[in-house]
Parts: structure tokens; C-alpha cells; sequence
């Protein structure tokens, strides 16, 4: 089911100050996708979740699930939380302790007074489905953050909803578990038809997850798209850099080709991706570390071709984290973070060529 | 959210009628001429009330018998907290007990033990020692204001230890560690840094023991006036008694006093709780404090602990038991038993009067507590969970009866109802006792609700549960051990309840404290004892059966 928000504002009033929790944000959310909200903490992802499913009721605009209105400014119009037949996942997973596996998942249908053998037949199926069968009569808190994470999954999942929302599901598991339960999640989703709304604060999580992804800051939408044109192409500097790292420099266009843009910065000229701005104009200069390659002999005649840009410099520093090396490489009086391969022969103070596809020079405004 | 603030409203509209009416009526009431002429608006019983040269004594007394009984129960209070929280004393579930007592036996009966066993004339305890010292007079005499502090310490030092236990147990121990490490020995520790860090939580306790104090009836009647003792609470008891000048615009404008003093202590207390929270904070990672050995001094201090339990529940209830069934107060003795017999029990049972105060009683506690905790919990969630401005103002609202002394809160209530057809039965005392008694089921109410994550409520919602649903099948469960602390809390409270009691209770509405009060005033102390024995055995019987039904209620909550 789509899910269409126009011009939702939501302010908040704390200590006298007015807090825009969400400013007129407007999207639409596909059907059958997984949908990925991504900002950084305190930037309004939450509130528009809970504006969603009705639980924070906005200041003003129109929200639309399918076809019905759930919530409208302007007609008055505020359809009850438990009346938008939604399903959510929250931070906390919200079990509710004084209930056993199995009431946990049935809620949902034994509100819909469901008979109750079709209730077990559902339950039964949902548990199979994320993997929790025999721990029906299991106290809900006497289990793993885990299994309790698949149990408000199962429970939101058991009604068959058209839209299921996430809120930063994952958060609250460690490290290793977190990105097997990503994994896991991935493909409980991809095998049914749902629209999935997700959280996150987390960019690998919403890079690996998702189908689309919006990036918000501040209470606006900034940026939508795949998780590759988001990582690759991202329009606004604020994406650039909180997705993945990024070297951001002050850069000024100097001329526009067909297929090329070049710009002029403190660490040399460019030749970036195609952005179409004004020749003079002032733009930002993005360079992710692990697109560009350190090479410590002379660069041959091949690999100089004009899709490629050279600049030298000397290492600074390295720090090895395993995976690899994270350096830092001075260019006149610029520093640019790269990455290299953790068996590298590379040493600090070492004089390198660092080469740098056109491709990954992006430009977005200043 | 137009549900959340209609719902707000009306909790303001009851709970509002229930505190500020009272109140307000004492207002008036102080300014008019007489109960049933409200009409002119005079001053006269201003001066008639301040002017008694009776007055200043009244103050005085009132001065000492409050802060003395208060100092008596802080200093309890903080010495019991310590040994239990920072000591290896042994016994520790003895703690629990000491906290929960003073719910078992009424103030009233309390207080009557006391003078059995150390009046001058026939005292139980003088009785045996002047036999056994060969004395002419009785060394002890508990119609004195050192008596009245004594008992009256006793009975609220539990009230103090549930304010001050809590702080002292969440107190952050690197606190002290770090005074150690300076160079600091125990003793020093606890004088510059335990206790100033703890001194919120202190004050509150003191405080609120004072206004405990200041509206306390039980031990002014049963153990001041005999020994011509007045403090405000009594002094206005009499105004207002049958057999004097019955006044109730002079005591309306002596209680405006009490009353205003109550309030500004109560709001001031809640200033204190709130800074001792902010003050005393747990962290949240595993906390450890440093358990203090106390080697030589663990048996004669365990022995103090357990001589206070002796003296707070089994005395009262044995020197009850005893007197209920000799004839007349004697020395217990061969002769003593051979002459027990039920006949005040039987009298008791006989009484018209008692039993109609025990119906009455018995009521007034089982469907006053559900009445009272099915409005604290709806005054609790919207105190905690709608958090809005208005919900503030019902927080405000309701924290107000704390401060309520009954007997003045009660003259105010009379302004009201003998203009209502309700008065002189029973539903005046069952909206009276909620009115006071009000914050006692919203406490905990509103710290089981803090206790149940929002989200909980909230997925039941967005799983297609509508409101109603989510409170019976979510909400309430969860709230169980909350709801059954606050009914039994108000339950016993209610089987009990002397001070307002004594002014709403008209013939027809007798109540149980009201009618032992009369009969120790008629000196019938066996009859007396039979009827406190009979309280005693129905609420703890209520307080079981409640924590029963309870853990039965509650599922298993790891
Ligand atoms: N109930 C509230 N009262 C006041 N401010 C709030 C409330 N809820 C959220 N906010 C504020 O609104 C902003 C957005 O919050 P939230 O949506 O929770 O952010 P996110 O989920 O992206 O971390 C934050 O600045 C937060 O402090
Ligand atoms: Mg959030």
C-alpha cells in the first residue's frame, strides 16, 4: 500500500522554545518496498513514524494510506491508531511481560475476535516464519534481546498487514547480532508483499536494507533514492558526508564538457562527474577514501587517461584497524583520508600518486 | 488526544470538588456566623479564635509535642535506614515488617496500649513496678507531653523510614569511597558527606512527620486530654464537641492556621523530594554500596532492632489481648488469669452501637479503597502518561490533600454537607476519606504506571486494540501490584480513620476508631480492647487476602 504524506509539520514546545520536529516534509512512500528513513539522531525520523501510525498527531498537512485519508489538518480528519490496521516494530520491541510468546504474537488477531483455532494456525505460521517454533508458552522476557526482537516481528507480521513500520529495530542488539538480524530481515521481507517503513540511524544498516532510502536532516526530507545513487550521486553535501566519509573540499567550476565537469580546488583541478553548474560558480568537492588508489611509482602514460585524476602527496600518518589501513595523506596544506589495503608496503612519510576516478569526484553545492 | 483532555477535565472537575471545596468552605466558613447561617460576612470569629487566653499555651504546646515527635521518629527513622542499607545486621526482612506495621494497627489503638500500660493510676507497667519496688507513687505518667511525643515518634517514624530508606539505599557510593580515599575515617565520612548529601531526603522526612504530627488526633485525644494537654488538633475538637460551646466558626478560623501552615510544609516537602531525586542519583550499571561490619556492636544493636518491633507491634496487640479479657487493669498474674472471662467480648458483640461501627467501618474500607483506587488510577495515568499543563494542575490538585489535617479538612466538609441531603450518613465520610486519602493510591499508581514502558501501551494500540481493550488486557495487568499496594494502603487507612471521623461521623454513621474513642473516654477499656482486637484481626485478614488475590492476579514477571 502507498503511503503519501503532504506537507506534514509537527512542532514540538519545550522550555519555551519551539522545536520543528518535522517541517512541512512531503513524500510518498511505493508499495512493496522497503522504505528507509535515515538521519541523524534527533532529526525527526521517529516523529514522522509515529505521525504515520497516528500515535503524534501533526501540527498541520495530510497524511494518505492507500486510498483513505488517516490524517488531515484542514477536514478534521484523524483516523485512531488502532483503526489504520498498520504494524510496528519498536525500539523497545514493547513485549508486554506479563504475557507468554504465544499471547504476545496472538494479540492482534484475538482484538480482531478471530475463532480461536485459526488464531493458533496463524501463530504457528509466524513463528515458523521467524524461526521461534516451541517457544510458545515461553515467558515473553525469559528469552534473548534476539528472540524478543523476532517476537515483536512475528507479532507485527502474524495480522497480515499491508504496511509494517520499523523503528531503529536493530539498535538495541550488539554488533554481531545486529547484522545477522539485518540479514535476516532482509529476506523475511523480500518474501512477502509489504510496505516496509524503517529507521534508522544507522547508514550501513539502511544501505544494506533498503530499497529506497530518504535522507533527512533537521526536520526535512533532503535527499531521496537508491541505495546506490544516494552513495554515489548524492546531490547535497549533507549526504555526501553522512553517508559513508567523505573528503568534502571548497572547489570553483572551471569548465563544463559534454560528459565532464572541471573544477579548480586547493588540492588541484578535477575532472568530476557531470553537474550541471554555472562555470565560476562556488560547489563542494566530494572524495570518498576507498576511491582513491595510492600508488608509489611514476604514474605510465595508460593510466593517465582523462577519466582519471593524479594529484601527489605525502603520508602523514596510518592507522591500522584490521580491515585495512586508514591514512592520511597531506596535499600542500590540505589533509585527504584514504584507505588502503591492509597489506600494503606503504609507510608513513612516504611521497605517493593517488589517482582518482572522474567517477567518484562528485560535485554538490556549496 | 481531545479524549486525553476531556478526560483531564473531569479528573480536575472531581478532583478539584474533592480538595478545593473543602477548603473553600473552611474559608467561608471562618467568616460566617454559624454552620447553618452562612449569611453575614463577620471577623468575629477571627478574634474570638486568637484572642483566647487559653491560646498561647495551646501554641505552645502544639510547638513541642509536633517537633519533638518528629525529631523522635527522623532520628528512628534514619538509624533504622542506616543499620538496614549500610550494616550487616542480621534480620534484614525485618525492615520490611517495621515499614508495613503501621498499617495494622490504628494510631487509636496505639495510643490506648500506652496509656494501659503507664497511666498513673492503674498502668500496667507502674502497677508491676510499684509492686515489685515497694513504691508509694507511679514512676511513669503518659499524660504528659514527653508521652505524647514518645508514641506519637513511634507512630510516624515509619513514615520517615519510607523516605529516607530509599534515599540512603540509591545513595552513589563513590561518594563516600572517594571521602575514604582522602583520608577520611567512617565516622567522618558520615557526617561530611553522607549525611549533607542526604539531607533533601532528611528534611522531606522531618517535614512531613511534622504535618503528620500537626494533624494528628489519636494520641492529642486518647493520651493529651486526659492530662489536660491540648494541642491545636484538640483544642479545635472541643470547640466543635457537643458539651461545650459547640463553635464551628471559631475552630473553622483556628484550623485556617493549621491548614495554611500544612500547606506551605507540604509544598515545600515536594520542593525537597524533587531536589533529593535530583540530588541522589543511581547509576544505572551494577551499584554495590559498601556494607559497614559491625562486629561487637552487631547483637546489642540487632537487640535494639528487635525490642523496637516488640514495642511497635507485639506490646500493643498483647497488652489488648490481656485487657480485653481481666475484668479491671491488674498486674498479670496467677490471680489475673484465673479471673479472665469474654465478658467484654461478649458485651461488644451485644452492643448495638459496635456493631453498627463495624458494618460501618468495614464498608467504608472495601468500597471507599475501590472507589478511591479506581480514581487514582485514572488521576495517575493522566498524571503520568498525558503530561500536559492541565495534567499538571491535577498533580498540584491532588498533592494538596496531603496536607489535609482531617479535623480541619473535616469542619470545612461539614460547610458543605449539611446543606447536601447526604448529611449526617455515611457518604459524607466516604467522600471526606477519599478527599484526604486521595495521594495515598495515587503514589503507587503513578510509580507503577512510570514503571510501564509507553511503547507497551502503544503497540497494543497500533495492533488494533482501542482504548478500552488496551486498559483491561495491557494497562491493568501490569498495574496490578500498584493497584493492590493502593487499595490495601487505603483500605486500612479507612477501617481506621479517626481525626476526620470524629467530625462527620453523626449517630447512624458511627465509625470503628470513633467508637473506641468513645469508649476510652467512658474509661470501658475491656470492651475497648475486644472491638481494637476485632480492627486489628480485619485489616491484616483484608491485607492477606488483597496480597493473595493479588499474586494470584499477576502472572509471572521476570
Ligand atoms: N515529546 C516531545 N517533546 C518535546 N520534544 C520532542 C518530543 N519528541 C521529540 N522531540 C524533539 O523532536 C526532535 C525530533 O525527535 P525524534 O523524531 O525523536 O528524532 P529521531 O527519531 O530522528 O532521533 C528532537 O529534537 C526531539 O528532541
Ligand atoms: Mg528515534
Amino acid at each position: 500500500m502507498e503511503i503519501r504524506i503532504k506537507e506534514v509539520s509537527k512542532y514540538y514546545y519545550s522550555e519555551g522554545k519551539t522545536i520543528k520536529a518535522l517541517d512541512k516534509v512531503s513524500l510518498t512512500i511505493p508499495s512493496n518496498q522497503i522504505f528507509t528513513l535515515l538521519g541523524p539522531s534527533g532529526c525527526g525520523k521517529t516523529t514522522l513514524l509515529r505521525c504515520i501510525v497516528g500515535l503524534e498527531t501533526p501540527d498541520s498537512g495530510e497524511i494518505i494510506i492507500g486510498d483513505e485519508i488517516v490524517w488531515s489538518g484542514k477536514d478534521g480528519i484523524n483516523i485512531p491508531t488502532e483503526k489504520r490496521g498498520l504494524a510496528m516494530v519498536f525500539q523497545t520491541y514493547a513485549i508486554w511481560p506479563h504475557m507468554n510468546v504465544y499471547n504476545n504474537v496472538a494479540y492482534p488477531l484475538q482484538i480482531q475476535k478471530i475463532p480461536k483455532e485459526e488464531i493458533r494456525k496463524k501463530v504457528e505460521k509466524t513463528l515458523r516464519f521467524v524461526k521461534l517454533e516451541g517457544f510458545e508458552k515461553r515467558p515473553a522476557t525469559n528469552i534473548s534481546g534476539g528472540q524478543q526482537q523476532r517476537v515483536a516481528l512475528a507479532r507485527a507480521l502474524v495480522a497480515e498487514p499491508k504496511v509494517i513500520l520499523f523503528d531503529e529495530p536493530l539498535s538495541n542488539l550488539d554488533a554481531k547480532l545486529r547484522e545477522e538480524t539485518r540479514k535476516e530481515l532482509r529476506s523475511f521481507l523480500s518474501k512477502l508483499q509489504i510496505t516496509a517503513v524503517y529507521v534508522t540511524h544507522d547508514q550501513i544498516e539502511a544501505l544494506a536494507l533498503s530499497d529506497i532510502i530518504a535522507v533527512m536532516h533537521s526536520g526535512h526530507i533532503v535527499e531521496i533514492g537508491s541505495p546506490r545513487e544516494i552513495y554515489f550521486n548524492a546531490n547535497h553535501q549533507f549526504v555526501a558526508d553522512f553517508i559513508g566519509r567523505a573528503n568534502l573540499f571548497k572547489a570553483v567550476v572551471k569548465a563544463q564538457e559534454h560528459d565532464k565537469t572541471i573544477v579548480s580546488s586547493d588540492i588541484g583541478t578535477f575532472v568530476c562527474q557531470k553537474r550541471e553548474f554555472p562555470v565560476e560558480s562556488k560547489v563542494i568537492l566530494c572524495i570518498r577514501p576507498e576511491f582513491i588508489y595510492l600508488k608509489k611509482d611514476r604514474i605510465t602514460e595508460e593510466e593517465t587517461t582523462g577519466e582519471q585524476n593524479v594529484i601527489s602527496g605525502q603520508i602523514d600518518n596510518l592507522i591500522f584497524i584490521g580491515e585495512a589501513y586508514e591514512g592520511e595523506v597531506r596535499i600542500g596544506k590540505e589533509h585527504l583520508m584514504v584507505k588502503l589495503d591492509p597489506e600494503t608496503s606503504l609507510k608513513k612519510g612516504d611521497t605517493v600518486n593517488l589517482v582518482v576516478s572522474s567517477n567518484h569526484c562528485l560535485l554538490v553545492s556549496a | 488526544m481531545k479524549r486525553d483532555s476531556r478526560l483531564t477535565i473531569i479528573l480536575i472537575i472531581i478532583v478539584g470538588f474533592l480538595t478545593v471545596c473543602p477548603v473553600i468552605m473552611l474559608v467561608f466558613g471562618s467568616f460566617s456566623e454559624g454552620l447553618s447561617a452562612f449569611g453575614k460576612f463577620t471577623l468575629e470569629k477571627y478574634i474570638a479564635a486568637y484572642t483566647d487566653p487559653e491560646l498561647p499555651k495551646i501554641i505552645s504546646n502544639t510547638v513541642i509535642f509536633v517537633l519533638g515527635a518528629a525529631l523522635v521518629a527522623t532520628i528512628l527513622a534514619l538509624f533504622l535506614a542506616y543499620l538496614n542499607n549500610r550494616t550487616d545486621i542480621p534480620g534484614k526482612f525485618l525492615f520490611k515488617v517495621i515499614s508495613i506495621t503501621p498499617m495494622m494497627i490504628p494510631h487509636i489503638l496505639f495510643s490506648v496500649s500506652w496509656v494501659l500500660l503507664l497511666n498513673p493510676s492503674n498502668g500496667i507497667l507502674n502497677l508491676i513496678l510499684k509492686q515489685f519496688f515497694g513504691l508509694e507513687n507511679s514512676p511513669f505518667n503518659i499524660y504528659s507531653l514527653w508521652g505524647m511525643i514518645l508514641v506519637e515518634g513511634l507512630l510516624d517514624m515509619p513514615i520517615a523510614y519510607l523516605i529516607i530508606a530509599p534515599a540512603m539505599a540509591s545513595f552513589d557510593v563513590n561518594l563516600e569511597e572517594s571521602s575514604r580515599v582522602c583520608g577520611a575515617g567512617i565516622g567522618q565520612t558520615l557526617a561530611k558527606i553522607t549525611l549533607p548529601v542526604l539531607r533533601p531526603a532528611i528534611l522531606a522526612a522531618f517535614i512531613l512527620c511534622i504535618v503528620r504530627c500537626m494533624a494528628s488526633f489519636a494520641v492529642p485525644s486518647v493520651i493529651g486530654m486526659p492530662g489536660r494537654i491540648y494541642v491545636l488538633a484538640t483544642h479545635i475538637y472541643q470547640t466543635i464537641s457537643v458539651g461545650f460551646a459547640v463553635d464551628y466558626g471559631k475552630a473553622a478560623a483556628i484550623g485556617m492556621s493549621v491548614l495554611v501552615i500544612s500547606i506551605t510544609l507540604i509544598f515545600l516537602y515536594r520542593y525537597l523530594t524533587s531536589e533529593s531525586e535530583k540530588y541522589v542519583t543511581i547509576s544505572s550499571r551494577g551499584y554495590h554500596p559498601t556494607i559497614i561490619k559491625l562486629k561487637k556492636a552487631k547483637i546489642p544493636l540487632f537487640f535494639i532492632l528487635g525490642l523496637l518491633l516488640f514495642i511497635l507491634i507485639a506490646l500493643p496487640v498483647l497488652v489488648l489481648i490481656y485487657t480485653s479479657l481481666v475484668p479491671y487493669s491488674m498486674v498479670p498474674s496467677a490471680k489475673a488469669f484465673s479471673m479472665m472471662s469474654l465478658r467484654h467480648w461478649n458485651a461488644v458483640i451485644k452492643d448495638p452501637i459496635s456493631i453498627l461501627s463495624l458494618k460501618n467501618s468495614l464498608f467504608l474500607g472495601i468500597f471507599g479503597a475501590t472507589v478511591g483506587v479506581i480514581l487514582s488510577l485514572f488521576v495517575a495515568y493522566t498524571i503520568v502518561r498525558i503530561r500536559t499543563k492541565m495534567s499538571g494542575i491535577l498533580e498540584s490538585l491532588s498533592f494538596l490533600s496531603f496536607s489535609f489535617p482531617g479535623i480541619v479538612i473535616g469542619i470545612g466538609f461539614m460547610w458543605f454537607f449539611v446543606r447536601t441531603p447526604i448529611y449526617a450518613t455515611i457518604w459524607t465520610l466516604l467522600i471526606g476519606y477519599i478527599a484526604t486519602y486521595l495521594p495515598y493510591g495515587i503514589r503507587p499508581l503513578s510509580s507503577a504506571f512510570v514503571q510501564i514502558h509507553k511503547h507497551l501501551e502503544e503497540s497494543s494500540k497500533v495492533c488494533g486494540a482501542g482504548p478500552l481493550t488496551t486498559m483491561r488486557r495491557i494497562i491493568i495487568p501490569l498495574l496490578v501490584p500498584g493497584i493492590v499496594s493502593g487499595w490495601i494502603l487505603m483500605a486500612t487507612m479507612f477501617l481506621r480513620e479517626l481525626s476526620l471521623s470524629v467530625v462527620l461521623s453523626r449517630p447512624g454513621s458511627e465509625v470503628l476508631a470513633v467508637q473506641i474513642l468513645r469508649f476510652s473516654g467512658d474509661g470501658l477499656w475491656g470492651r475497648l480492647s475486644a472491638l481494637g482486637i476485632i480492627m486489628i484481626v480485619i485489616s491484616t485478614t483484608l491485607v492477606a487476602l488483597v496480597s493473595f488475590i493479588g499474586a494470584k492476579l499477576q502472572p509471572a514477571i521476570k
